[in-house]
């Protein structure tokens, strides 16, 4: 018994000084292959957001020759991107990274996907980025639960410093410059916004506000309109509302056309090529011509039956449709694409909630 | 082979402080079956007890200690940060945490966050694998662990002081004052940890912002024997902590949490004839504050007051057969920011029988039935046999069926919470193989689980996250527990380990969910010669699956932590100790959550008082 005693408790203490470190990294992680050239010029970023405090947003790359490059922030810099990427901006070389939950611009140069710098100063949830007369243009909502702090953030492009703010109502979102005037969705943040604010750049002040419905979303410019899809509130904020799609004439912001959804219908997405308006609802892509200006009664086509679970991103452009897929938010998303008639032409697979696509010269 | 293990020792440096007599470290597993004093506790499955010497050579946090001396694996984002367990591969508020036999899950999220107990504040702790849902009530599926407040009897005035500080300006202070006489013992302890939680990310230039915390614990607890047929107990806990959240990234928004919970319970024991009557009258409170930004008043809280009365009147029939009747009832009210003024009465009656067969035979029986209509009725069991087939060999083998009601949050958060919502339910037996040798014991477990109707939050086509009854859960696995301890002269040796295999799959997908690990490893050994002692903890926790894909960039790695510490006792009358640790000793670089990085190694002091 004795015997047996000391030879298990030697093994004991063996096997406890013994294993020390022979565990993390043993396995080798698939290591993102990146493009030879190291060449991001033509093709298409995806923006994975990741998960919110996960520290995880990536973005993926899919180049002309229909290869997929996942992670190519880090496989190029050696860090993480940060936690939440909301929207990505080009100008001129350049690429800026808006990471919301990060409270960072990460700007890289758009064809080698190289760090350049990290603006943190005065940015405080950033949502999206527009660009004029070498500055860019920031909506941010400060504190989610403060009504009170959100504001557009001035950036001087040469010296990637935060120059000046200007206040704006709560939960600013999109941005889009036409004629020196930057348009503002209001979403609403952690609340529910209904308007959007009109900046003149000039003077970088708030030049007008147009009342739309609640949860403006997508947002498009053309001809002289302003197209801004509203989503309405949900049944679950316990105070449903309808959602609509205005036409506004930006010559006269009087001169407003609505259509009007049925009740429970909670559009999202605004996309715009070729006088066609398109927007999505439960999985499904709808359009409408921009001129007739008519509420379509049934989808254009259902991405469903192809497996997209939660069509988190869409975007229209040349002539094809790209939705993004994030399917139960815990694991990796996967990006569709489509011709205009709802054909699917392409399907692969990215990271952790996909939520944009952005195209390089393409 | 004697002077190999001093080798050992030598080798990691503590081979000249070895004197003195300390407590050891290992968790020593309770194998004594008291015969007819039995209580509503279960003989047919393990259940490791471990005392408050135990409990001191290990860190304040709840999350900690399980961590390095049981089977629970923990999910802690960040030290000192929220914290939850997954006890034999189930889900976080699959595992119930008792006071005193007092079911103390938040009612908000069922959970407990094992970062807002503070040992220090028992002086014993009960792990108990498995469901005992007949028992302890609704979340018990996975194990439950019971924080328990112990008095004795005639050992005067006595009074401990126990004191720690280390890197990062970490420190903790407990004192405990105890009284005893004949028949009346008492005991009041205040316990404070505190650290500003700023350490560097190993292998990075970052160093972990804003997760600075502090927390007091203030428990009391009393017993007088009334008469030689009553008993009156009473205990009282109240817990208050801060806690800032660490950031993930270093710009992001500053947040901060509080937590204030106030429990106390009043229990009355009672003997006549053959009859033994228990009644447990306890009332709790639980509150929440979260910051979503720490420069501003704006909060948003959840608050539960509960009521909670049991009753159990116990039958010994000759000294071999032991029937108990029970009632229990709870009584909820809650509120929030996301929730609406609602309060919640659950009641059940429970029945079991536990019957000595002889020396080496025990079976036990145990029927709940729950009397509430919104969730079904469900009735639960348990049922289990004990044998001791040889000198060295027990055998207990236990089959039972337990049950999770759903939370606040999940019932009425608003807009999306759902009252049609259906209880969890869990079929598991079990079979242990114990074998108790001198200075030895070994327990091998194999366990099986079945759950329905597993409760998640899960989005809808629209992206909005819903609680749902969802998918079928299987789980099976093999834990293992090994104690031993050897004296030689003045020299005394301890070890313990624990071993989990675990296989928990949902049975839609047929993948395992996601932070559960197929493996976890814990060892400790303490070696103490005349006044110094030195123990030595490892933790080893297979990778994990951190996305339901299990799509391999994103797995978590596997890692190892080891601390090593030593004491040495001072004093003629042996009453005061002095000790240090060196926590992460191999300074590992880990994470228990994705990009949210641990300590590397720092050091730790601790003086430990008794006058």
């Amino acid at each position: 018994m004795k015997n047996h005693f000391h030879k298990l408790a030697s093994l004991l203490i063996i096997a406890t000084l013994s294993i020390t470190s022979c565990t993390s990294d043993d396995r080798d992680d698939p290591i993102a292959v990146q493009p030879p050239s190291g060449n991001y010029t033509d093709g298409i970023f995806i923006l994975n957001e990741g998960g919110f405090g996960y520290s995880n947003a990536s973005i993926s790359f899919f180049g002309e020759t229909g290869d997929v490059y996942n992670s190519i922030y880090t496989e190029v810099n050696g860090v993480n991107l940060g936690d939440t990427a909301q929207s990505m901006g080009f100008n001129g070389d350049n690429a800026y990274l808006v990471v919301n939950n990060s409270s960072t611009i990460e700007v890289v140069n758009r064809y080698t996907f190289e760090y350049i710098a990290t603006v943190s100063d005065m940015i405080v949830n950033p949502r999206y980025i527009e660009f004029s007369n070498n500055k860019g243009y920031i909506t941010n909502w400060g504190d989610p639960n403060d009504v009170n702090d959100d504001f557009v953030a001035v950036l001087n492009l040469d010296t990637n410093l935060i120059e000046a703010t200007i206040p704006v109502a709560e939960g600013p979102e999109k941005i889009l410059l036409n004629n020196d005037k930057l348009y503002i969705t209001h979403k609403g943040g952690y609340g529910y916004g209904n308007t959007v604010s009109v900046i003149d750049v000039a003077s970088q002040s708030l030049a007008n506000t147009i009342s739309v419905a609640d949860v403006p979303d997508g947002m498009v410019i053309d001809n002289g309109y302003l197209y801004v899809i509203c989503s309405g509130k949900a049944s679950w904020t316990g105070d449903e509302t309808l959602a609509k799609l205005f036409k506004i004439n930006l010559s006269d912001i009087n001169d407003v056309t609505a259509l009007t959804f049925s009740a429970g219908q909670h559009p999202s997405h605004l996309e715009f090529e070729n006088g066609t308006l398109y927007y999505t609802m439960d999985n499904a892509v709808y359009s409408l011509d921009s001129n007739g200006f008519q509420l379509p009664e049934t989808p254009s086509f259902s991405t469903a039956a192809d497996g997209v679970e939660i069509l988190y991103g869409f975007e229209v452009h040349e002539g094809a449709i790209y939705i993004a897929d994030a399917k139960d938010y815990v694991s990796n998303g996967e990006a569709f694409i489509y011709n205009l008639n709802g054909d699917l032409q392409n399907q692969f697979s990215v990271q952790i909630i996909p939520n944009a696509f952005y195209f390089n010269n393409l | 082979m004697r002077y190999f293990v001093y080798t050992i020792l030598f080798c990691i440096g503590f081979c000249s402080m070895l004197h003195s007599q300390t407590d050891s470290i290992t968790a020593l597993r309770e194998v004594r079956l008291i015969s007819y004093r039995l209580k509503d506790s279960t003989y047919t499955r393990n259940v490791i007890v471990v005392k408050d010497s135990v409990l001191k050579q290990n860190q304040a946090s709840l999350t900690n200690f399980l961590n390095f001396n049981s089977t629970v694996y923990f999910k802690e984002n960040g030290l000192g940060m929220v914290s939850s367990p997954s006890f034999r591969g189930t889900t976080a508020s699959q595992t119930s945490v008792l006071w005193n036999g007092i079911n103390i899950n938040s009612q908000t999220t069922g959970q407990t966050d094992f970062n807002t107990i503070n040992t220090r504040g028992y002086n014993k702790i009960e792990i108990k694998p498995g469901g005992s849902s007949v028992a302890d009530g609704s979340g018990a599926i996975g194990g439950s662990i019971n924080l328990v407040n112990e008095l004795g009897f005639n050992k005067g005035f006595h009074n401990e002081l126990f004191a720690n500080y280390g890197e990062f300006n970490t420190y903790g202070i407990d004192y405990q004052t105890n009284y005893s006489s004949k028949k009346f013992s008492m005991l009041l302890g205040i316990a404070r940890n505190a650290s500003d939680n700023n350490y560097p990310y190993p292998e990075t230039d970052r160093i972990n912002i804003n997760g600075q915390y502090h927390n007091t614990n203030v428990s009391f607890a009393a017993t007088s024997k009334l008469n030689s047929n009553n008993t009156l107990k009473v205990f009282a806990n109240i817990y208050d902590g801060r806690r800032n959240f660490s950031v993930p990234t270093p710009n992001a928004l500053k947040t901060k949490y509080t937590d204030f919970n106030t429990r106390s319970l009043i229990e009355w024991e009672s003997h006549f004839s053959a009859f033994k009557s228990n009644l447990k009258v306890a009332s709790t409170t639980e509150e929440y504050r979260y910051f979503g930004n720490i420069n501003n008043d704006f909060y948003t809280y959840g608050k539960v007051t509960s009521f909670i009365a049991k009753y159990g009147l116990d039958y010994v029939l000759s000294n071999k057969m032991l029937l108990t009747a029970g009632l229990n009832y709870t009584h909820n009210d809650g509120r929030g920011s996301n929730i609406a003024s609602e309060t919640r009465n659950l009641s059940a009656a429970l029945v079991s029988f536990k019957h000595v067969l002889s020396e080496k035979f025990l079976y036990e029986l145990g029927l709940r039935q729950e009397t509430n209509e919104q969730y079904g009725n469900p009735l639960l069991y348990s049922a289990g046999f004990s044998a001791q087939l040889t000198d060295v060999y027990q055998l207990k083998v236990n089959t039972s069926k337990n049950f999770r009601i759903p939370t606040y949050n999940d019932l009425y958060w608003q807009g999306v919470g759902n009252t049609d919502l259906k209880p969890e339910t869990s079929y598991q037996g079990e079979i242990s193989n114990n074998f108790n040798f001198k200075n030895l014991s070994i327990s091998l477990t194999g366990y099986y689980n079945y759950v329905e109707n597993l409760l998640r939050w899960i989005p809808d086509n629209s992206g909005i996250f819903r609680p749902e009854n969802t998918n079928k859960v299987e789980i099976y696995g093999l834990e293992s527990v090994v104690t031993l301890q050897k004296s030689f002269g003045n020299h005394k040796l301890t070890g313990s380990a624990t071993f989990a295999y675990t296989v928990s799959e949902n049975k839609e997908t047929g993948k395992q969910l996601i932070y559960v690990p197929f493996y976890k490893f814990t060892s400790s050994v303490g070696y103490n010669y005349k006044r110094i002692s030195a123990y030595y903890q490892y933790l080893n926790n297979d990778e994990v699956f951190t996305t339901t894909d299990h799509a391999t960039e994103h797995i978590l790695d596997s890692y190892m932590v080891a601390n090593l510490g030593a004491e040495y006792t001072l004093s003629k009358k042996r009453n005061y100790k002095l000790g240090a640790q060196i926590l992460n000793f191999w300074n590992e670089s880990y994470e228990s959550v994705l990009n949210r990085p641990m300590p590397g190694r720092n050091f730790n002091f601790y003086l430990h008082l008794k006058f």
